[in-house]
């Protein structure tokens, strides 16, 4: 296929797929249907919860057993009225769940996350009492007699039901619901009990809650075991309390489960009550009428004539705790309950409570225990306001990098932003396609791959500019630029997607979308950037569009840089050693203010309708003294986070932070958030749907501190084992100690600045990541080419010219990247600006590190190698004991050009051939060369001419006098692509002859 | 964070050796992982010795912590330079 046709080809798809792409992003108005832009959380308003699952008997959770319990709350999220449900496992045992439009937490945690375990027992036959026996049908003390201990009218507390609790023996029963022993930690002093998420079956798992939420026991602290088959079931002592208060101890010997009921139902009994009614599975009902039967007896049996009839009761309970204790009317029913038509549970229920657990039922048990482990609020107005912000520091961004392609680039530009407006639409139609969530990270990511975009084409257009310098046409500039070029476009891309595809594997939900959003901008970047552009300059070279160099940007008398790099690397070493210095310091004395993500708390944004300052809400929140159970939350810390009037100190947005919060509190609107919430009302006055509220566990922060960690050292460990296979072992070390420079200077910056690192931050550090490295092998990918043109030079002249010929280009696509990050400070919102803040150093000092950092390291480590020992030597003596910046004179100005620009031809003699090695006649002169390199003779050696290899195969060279490898002196490089597409060819045309 | 603090201590005190002659073994790299390593060393037997934490925490780090790592960076370096002259005279002699 020839260029022309080939050029033809790419446009018209490019053409086929604009017109597709806005057929689904526009659609065509009364035939085809936009597609939507699925929304996340963070934009579209919602709650999201994060769940850590256990079993009951302490063995670590299957990924059968998470599948299942996800397609339960699946199930369950659906009667929630909500579309777009996301649930989604990871970690191997969380699962997340985001509800979008779901404005009440506590309700969506009362439909999704609860177990679900429902439980029947004999109530009279079932409870202990102070004695360690049961019950039986006449100790109302201990059973509450008729009111059956409903809302805890006789329970006792927590700390006496572990102790009653503690003394039974092991039993083990037919039916129980919990087939383990219970560990707890209890105070017998304050007669407290320790055990933050329940009574967990193991030891370990109890110590593992403690360390998590912080908790320091006190000393005299025990740990007790309720052995298996005695159960505390949790009561409240009036029906809108959520937090149980008191405690029944049960024998765990139940006589039905939720199992065995079928077809639940919300309804109403006779007098409009609210109900749940439901029938039987197998043999359930006949057990029912049994049990009741049983009740019934024992009821009439122990019921004296013409006294208040002693009725007998069954209890229900939904994971550990009692729901409803109804008697059974033994005059009504005496040979028990008939359940042929179902049965019902009824009292105690508000129709949204009945429908809850209508709903819980019906969707079955979950297998697995959940531990909310972090719950985020968003508002519906605010992530409006967010989307908004985004898309508007998204087109400023765009504005920018366009402008600017356009002063610097004229002709090449206007193709460029053509280019990229492409992109964008591309991008867009793929992510309602797909379709993905976009988020706020993700519009973050999705920004930046407009700086990623850029810089593809500011590479080519650098390489089109420097080859129609060295006098080629328009035409053939164009072409070569492409063609020496699109190797350093791909390394540095793959390095970009393989650090977001890392992430998008290894970290948590918010930066999977940047992750997600990154990672397909590398692909359609790279198809737009190279493929779209060449074609369209491919055919425009052949008009008189672009006849003249000046269309291509090139001007005459061109200044090169000629700064000596190499020389003054010392001072540029010597500035970030003091930076590195200043952010040691830093971190020791001020620490790094790690946000919620990290280490757990409550946050809430909050708008109030009259403004205030500061101090008088953080005043306000004080004389509150909130609590939760019974611990001090701790002084909130206040921001505020809306506009300011000029001379005021009063503002209308705020961000109120907890550092530690009690697991109780966690994603609900638990009693201190309802306090403080109805303070600020009744105030200040809050604007509706602005309360946002995000609320981490301890064990949730760990694990995206943990995945965070894992996720760099994988990234480092992948690139730098790309870069060693795609460019020699010795370029991948200066590259990752130049990523740990710019990862460290980052660290260092926050310190000092004491902004707060997020999950987005980490995002921002990986992002960092692939853009330094990126930056980077574009640096390295001229050394490299250098390397093989100048086989005379000392490496820090090789270097040095190559970073005076790309240093133009580096600075071009540090500011294509910078634009959208500046863009992104100015104009987004509280989230985006902490992310761009991350980006912004990252950048700055990811381009300062490729050039001062990286490329310093790699010559002072490559000098030590004996070619370029000889060589520096021999150049120093040259010039009267120094080596000059820059290779203009002399021997090591000497150039070859390594690339043969013929095709590949296969024969004895030929050139590069497909195993690497080289030409004899090439060798020879390689040899020639390097004699000015050789070391000095051992008076013992004879001497020698230069070796000739046999044709066929290159020997090692056993020359003294030039004993440098051809490998010491020539990079291996992407040719082997080359010669695989030379060697592909049909065996008339790699003769050269017509076919 | 104590092991933070260490590294870029380490790192920090790397970046000066540019103004010493190539000597170290394994040149400027040698020096980075000597640089590092020691600082590391140093930083946990004196944070074990002082504080009998090997690694302190968020809350214990301060500014003393981070100056753990200067005599490891140092000591580390001078070994590696050490090493390296020996080895270099030792060439040197043979030739």
């Amino acid at each position: 296929m020839s260029d022309r046709v080939r050029h033809i080809f790419v446009i018209t798809l490019v053409t086929a797929l604009v017109l597709v792409s806005l057929l689904v992003c526009v659609g065509i108005p009364g035939v085809v249907k936009a597609e939507k832009t699925r929304l996340g959380l963070d934009l579209k308003g919602g709650v999201e919860l994060v769940y850590e699952a256990r079993t009951t008997s302490g063995k670590p959770v299957n990924s059968t057993q998470l599948n299942d319990a996800i397609n339960i709350m699946r199930t369950r999220s659906n009667t929630l009225g909500v579309s777009g449900v996301i649930i989604t496992a990871y970690g191997g045992n969380q699962i997340s769940v985001s509800l979008p439009d779901v404005q009440n937490t506590a309700r969506a945690e009362k439909v999704v996350g609860v177990t679900g375990q429902l439980f029947f027992y004999d109530w009279e036959n079932s409870v202990i009492g102070a004695d360690g026996k049961i019950a039986g049908p006449n100790a109302p003390t201990v059973t509450c007699g008729n009111s059956g201990g409903t809302f805890a009218a006789c329970g006792i507390s927590y700390y006496d039901a572990v102790i009653r609790g503690a003394k039974q023996p092991e039993h083990s029963y037919p039916v129980m619901s919990n087939p383990a022993p219970s560990f707890y930690y209890v105070d017998d002093k304050t007669k407290t009990v320790y055990a933050p998420n329940g009574p967990e079956p193991t030891k370990a798992f109890l110590d593992a809650d403690i360390l998590q939420h912080h908790i320091r026991l006190p000393s005299g602290t025990r740990l007790v075991e309720v052995k298996q088959g005695t159960v505390l079931i949790a009561a409240t002592s009036a029906p809108e309390v959520v937090v149980p208060n008191d405690y029944y101890v049960l024998r765990d010997d139940a006589v039905l489960t939720g199992s065995d009921i079928s077809n639940p139902q919300s309804t109403t009994d006779p007098t409009q009550g609210p109900v749940v009614s439901f029938g039987f599975k197998g043999n359930g009902a006949s057990v029912f009428q049994r049990i009741t039967g049983i009740l019934a007896a024992r009821g009439h049996a122990n019921s004296i004539a013409g006294a208040t009839p002693n009725l007998q009761h069954f209890a229900v309970t939904l994971d550990g705790q009692l729901v409803v204790v109804p008697s059974i009317n033994f005059q009504q029913y005496p040979t028990g309950i008939p359940s042929g038509n179902g049965s019902e549970i009824s009292g105690g229920f508000t129709f949204a409570t009945a429908n809850q657990l209508a709903n819980v039922l019906a969707s079955g048990a979950l297998p697995v225990k959940l531990h909310e482990i972090s719950s985020r609020l968003v508002s519906a107005t605010l992530g409006h306001q967010a989307l908004n912000q985004g898309l508007i520091a998204g087109l400023v961004g765009l504005a920018l990098v366009a402008l600017f392609l356009l002063v610097f680039y004229r002709v090449l530009g206007v193709i460029a932003v053509s280019a990229l407006a492409i992109y964008a639409l591309y991008f867009y139609a793929l992510i309602k396609l797909i379709p993905v969530t976009l988020t706020l990270p993700g519009i973050a990511g999705l920004i930046l791959t407009i700086g990623v975009a850029a810089d593809a084409n500011v590479v080519i257009f650098e390489r089109v500019k420097e080859e129609s310098r060295a006098g080629r046409s328009p035409l053939n500039a164009i072409t070569a630029g492409y063609r020496r070029g699109f190797s350093a476009i791909v390394d540095a891309n793959v390095v970009t997607f393989m650090a977001a595809f890392i992430l998008f594997i290894l970290s948590q939900s918010d930066v999977q979308g940047f992750a997600l959003t990154l990672g397909m901008g590398v692909l359609v970047s790279l198809f737009t950037a190279v493929a779209a552009t060449r074609a369209i300059l491919g055919t425009l070279g052949r008009t008189r569009v672009i006849r003249a160099p000046s269309a291509l940007g090139v001007t005459k008398g061109r200044r090169r840089w000629t700064f000596d790099f190499m020389g003054r690397s010392r001072w540029f070493f010597s500035l970030s050693g003091t930076i590195l210095l200043v952010g040691a310091i830093a971190i020791g004395a001020r620490g790094v203010n790690f946000g919620i993500d990290f280490v757990s708390g409550t946050q809430i944004q909050v708008a109030l309708k009259r403004t205030a300052t500061v101090g008088e809400i953080q005043s306000a929140i004080s004389s509150l003294h909130l609590k939760s159970q019974g611990q001090s939350i701790g002084v909130p810390v206040v921001q505020g986070t809306g506009t300011t009037a000029k001379g005021s100190k009063k503002t209308d947005s705020f961000q109120i932070s907890t550092k530690t919060l009690p697991s109780a509190e966690i994603g609900s609107l638990g009693s201190s958030v309802k306090t403080l919430y109805g303070m600020l009302d009744h105030r200040w006055g809050i604007v509706p749907n602005s309360f946002n509220q995000n609320s981490v566990g301890p064990s949730f922060g760990r694990t995206v501190a943990d995945s965070a960690a894992v996720a760099i050292i994988a990234s480092l460990l992948a690139i730098a084992a790309y870069i060693a296979l795609r460019f020699q072992w010795k370029y991948a070390v200066p590259v990752m100690i130049a990523l740990m420079h710019d990862l460290l200077i980052t660290a260092g910056v926050y310190a000092l600045t004491g902004r707060q690192v997020t999950a987005s931050t980490v995002a921002a550090l990986l992002t960092i990541l692939g853009y330094s490295m990126y930056d980077t092998i574009i640096v390295f990918d001229r050394v490299r080419e250098n390397v093989a043109k100048m086989q005379n030079a000392a490496f820090s002249q090789i270097v040095n010219r190559s970073m005076s010929e790309v240093l133009t280009r580096s600075l071009a696509t540090s500011l294509c990247t910078l634009l959208p990050i500046l863009a992104l400070l100015f104009f987004g919102g509280s989230t985006l600006k902490d992310f761009a803040f991350a980006l912004l150093v990252g950048v700055a000092s990811g381009a300062y590190s490729s050039i001062f950092i990286a490329s310093p390291v790699l010559t002072h480590w490559k000098e030590r190698e004996p070619v370029y020992r000889r060589r520096r030597a021999r150049i120093a003596a040259e010039y009267g004991g120094m080596v000059p910046a820059y290779a203009t004179a002399g021997a090591a100005a000497r150039e070859v050009d390594p690339v043969p620009r013929r095709k590949p031809r296969r024969g004895l003699t030929d050139a590069v051939r497909p195993d690497g090695t080289i030409a004899a006649g090439e060798f020879r002169e390689l040899v020639q060369g390097l004699h000015a390199d050789a070391p000095p003779r051992r008076a013992s050696e004879p001497a020698a001419g230069p070796v000739v290899p046999e044709p066929a195969r290159v020997e090692p060279v056993r020359d003294p006098t030039a004993d440098a490898l051809p490998e010491d002196v020539v990079m291996p490089d992407d040719r082997s692509a080359q010669r695989a597409r030379g060697a592909s060819k049909s065996r008339n045309r790699r003769r050269g002859r017509p076919r | 964070m104590g092991m933070l603090a260490w590294v870029i201590m380490g790192l920090a005190l790397w970046h000066y050796t540019i103004w010493l002659p190539d000597r170290f073994w394994g040149g400027i790299v040698g020096a980075f992982l000597a640089s590092i390593a020691g600082a590391i060393v140093t930083g946990v037997l004196i944070s074990t010795a002082a504080h009998g934490t090997a690694i302190p925490g968020r809350h214990a780090t301060h500014l003393a912590t981070v100056l753990y790592a200067v005599p490891g960076a140092l000591l580390g370096m001078a070994l590696i330079y050490a090493i390296g002259a020996t080895r270099e005279r030792t060439a040197s002699a043979e030739l």
